[in-house]
């Protein structure tokens, strides 16, 4: 009894020691990573220039750190106070930032029925940290938070279930004092959904269904099945704006793939919406692929950037989507400001500025109504995909990995896609993906008002990880064979490289500590390329997750 | 006249007995079955890269039990299939593994 007692008393008063707040995270100091996308605005983009293009040369790993898990690694780091915290699909680890020391380690545990509805890699992208916790989501989906100090559970809450289709993969993030977590499962026939919690209690706010039912906003778009459309997962992370007090969240896929029973535009699958944090009161969205038979999951970051368009100073948020689009759209009201393709497109002539809707060609109108085979681009993997690209708001580039085919599509007959339930895979499709072997991604500096490249290097296997540019002129990114590189931003040539034992599907973080300057990234091939996908140039990359962490050696 | 003894013999060739026209019926469904639920992390076509999830093209023609018992209660990430599929799936599914297997 007397030791309950005081273990209560170190939980409540342990948080106040070690608590990061709403300030901290505003500030976005470059010695730190607090949030998912480096800053409130995710773009990636550190003012740190300690390490830079004329002495990259000599970065080497300082330390690196075993995770013991061969599914693989997609996770941002999160750097506090001299402590890096990783998330796996099977632990949260808190490891010294200099010595790469394990402090606490919490494994993940779920039911083995679990990853039958985990589509697209066994992995998890990060967490978010808050007044003295850590927030994560995890496979079985549940959110969960932990003592930043200990790894203790404090709540766990249980937000979706497998046989509805639902698992958690994504990053959570703060905004205005609120958890704000998605869910994925579109390809399970899941009904999206974004959702709030109170980070203390772990107490439900609100949550906000992606996709209508009879009665709601945006029923009209699903005439003819309302009642139980289905689809619109969230399952990366949203930009938060502080100054307006709004969330912007890409919203995923309709279900099935196929399209031939859901008529409509199927709001709000394929679309940005923006929420406000407390109430989950949607202010505006947009749509950027109605009636989507393609998969083209609305689901890559969401950057914001004060811009000039036509004159005039905007506020905007860029968005390289998975349908070959790179979008501006003015983040006060959702209005489309441009839309060019940044990979070859052929299943849109181009967006209509005046109503902002896709101007289809033949093939995909073909492709929403019919069962004959079409070829279109991009596939269904995007032209990118979930992997975050970098932004520099100084000279207005993005710097995408992206995914360079095609495919061959064909819908399933009607039959074949009339009683599906939850939790039973969503196609009904054919896909054959059309590669070119010598490049099927490329490394692209794109400019989001064209969508044009500045500059481009090809891989054999596309790049599956984030990007990271900095000040010192540098971007770095992973590729599926195991090189951590740095990338020279003005001139696109690979000027520095290093051989990590796996692949690497994560996402690359800098930061500062008693002056000098850091670049940590986990290395663990996986994700749902590498896993569906035959590959020949992967044949000689083995699994495994490692944390590394890089230095410019000392003399 | 040719053309129709082409086909007949094809077809004597493919089919010779009950069994394995049953086997070629249940191949077939099981490549379904594997597309819906096995493909995303096996790979499309049975073929991985063997890096996170197993080849099943290596499973061996006596392995049967371990893919029974594999299936059903699931191994490490692996998901269990209990009371998702039946033992007919699992059967048909073993049938187009072995088809597609590394010593057929
Ligand atoms: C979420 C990903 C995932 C899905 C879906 C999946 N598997 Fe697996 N499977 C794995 C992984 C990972 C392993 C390796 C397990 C290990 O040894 O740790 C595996 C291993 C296996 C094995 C070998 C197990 C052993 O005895 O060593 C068999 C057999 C198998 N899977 C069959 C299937 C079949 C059939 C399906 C579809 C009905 C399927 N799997 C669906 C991930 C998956």
């Amino acid at each position: 009894m007397k030791k309950q007692i005081s273990l209560m008393v170190g939980l409540a008063f342990a948080p106040q020691a070690h608590a990061q707040t709403a300030q901290d995270i505003l500030k976005a100091s470059p010695e730190s990573v607090l949030t998912y996308g480096m800053n409130y605005s995710q773009n990636r983009f550190s003012q740190l220039d300690k390490i830079n293009t004329t002495n990259v040369r000599k970065l080497v790993p300082a330390w690196s750190y075993s995770l013991n898990n061969n599914t693989g690694e997609e996770a941002q780091p999160i750097i506090y106070d001299g402590t890096a915290y990783i998330t796996s699909q099977n632990k949260t680890v808190a490891l010294d930032a200099l010595t790469g020391r394990e402090i606490w380690n919490t494994p993940v545990e779920y039911p083995p029925a679990t990853t039958r509805v985990v589509c697209c890699g066994i992995v998890n992208r990060g967490a978010a940290i808050y007044e003295g916790k850590l927030f994560r989501t995890t496979l079985d989906a549940r959110v969960i938070a932990l003592d930043i100090k200990t790894g203790k559970e404090v709540w766990s809450v249980k937000s979706g279930d497998a046989n509805d289709g639902i698992a958690m993969t994504g990053a959570p993030i703060i905004a205005n004092g609120v958890l704000i977590t998605g869910m994925a499962g579109a390809e399970y026939g899941s009904r999206g959904y974004i959702e709030a919690y109170d980070p203390q209690t772990g107490k439900q706010l609100w949550r906000f269904y992606t996709v209508p039912r009879p009665g709601d906003k945006g029923a009209e778009s699903w005439p003819d099945n309302a009642s139980n459309a289905s689809g619109g997962s969230t399952w990366t992370t949203g930009t938060y704006d502080p100054d307006m007090d709004v969330v912007f969240w890409g919203i995923g896929n309709p279900a099935p793939w196929n399209p031939l029973l859901r008529p409509g535009d199927n709001l709000y699958t394929n679309a940005i919406v923006a929420l406000k944090p407390k109430t989950g009161e949607v202010v505006w969205h947009y749509q950027m692929s109605p009636t989507d038979p393609f998969d083209h999951d609305n689901i890559t970051s969401i950057i914001t950037a004060d811009l000039t368009v036509e004159g005039k100073p905007t506020k905007a948020l860029i968005q390289v989507a998975r349908n070959g689009f790179v979008y501006i759209l003015d983040r006060t009201n959702g209005k489309l400001l441009s839309a060019n393709p940044y990979v070859k497109v052929t299943w849109a002539k181009g967006v209509d500025l005046e109503t902002g809707r896709p101007i289809w060609t033949d093939a995909t109108k073909k492709a929403m109504t019919l069962t004959d085979e079409i070829e279109t681009w991009p596939s269904n993997s995007g032209g990118t995909n979930w992997f975050p690209y970098s932004y520099d708001p100084r000279k207005q580039i993005a710097y995408v990995n992206t995914l360079d085919f095609g495919m061959k599509y064909q819908p399933a007959p009607i039959e074949e896609i009339r009683n599906l339930k939850p939790g039973q895979g969503h196609r009904g499709v054919k896909i054959t993906k059309l590669y070119n072997d010598n490049a099927r991604g490329h490394l692209r500096a794109i400019d989001p008002f064209t969508g044009k490249a500045k500059w481009e290097i090809p891989f054999k296997s596309p790049n599956w990880a984030g990007t990271l540019v900095t000040a010192g002129g540098l971007v770095f990114t992973g590729t599926l064979t195991g090189e951590m590189i740095a990338v020279d931003a003005e001139q696109g040539k690979i000027i520095w490289s290093f051989q990590t034992p796996s692949g690497i599907i994560g996402q690359p973080v800098t930061w500062e500590k008693d002056g000098k300057q850091y670049v940590t990234v986990t290395s663990g091939t996986g994700g749902v390329y590498v896993m569906n996908t035959p590959d020949p140039n992967l044949k000689h990359t083995p699994a495994g997750g490692t944390v590394f962490t890089f230095k410019l050696m000392e003399d | 006249m040719r053309s129709a003894f082409l086909q007949l013999a094809a077809v004597g060739l493919l089919c010779s007995t009950a069994s394995i026209c049953n086997a070629q019926a249940t191949a077939a469904r099981g490549e379904r079955l594997y597309a819906d639920n096995c493909s995303t992390c096996h790979g499309e076509e049975l073929q991985n890269n063997s890096t996170v999830a197993f080849d099943l093209r290596r499973l061996k023609a006596d392995e049967h039990e371990r893919f029974v018992t594999s299936v059903t209660n699931g191994k490490n990430t692996m998901p269990s299939w209990d009371g998702v599929l039946s033992d007919q799936d699992k059967e048909d599914l073993w049938a187009y593994i072995r088809a597609n297997a590394n010593d057929r």
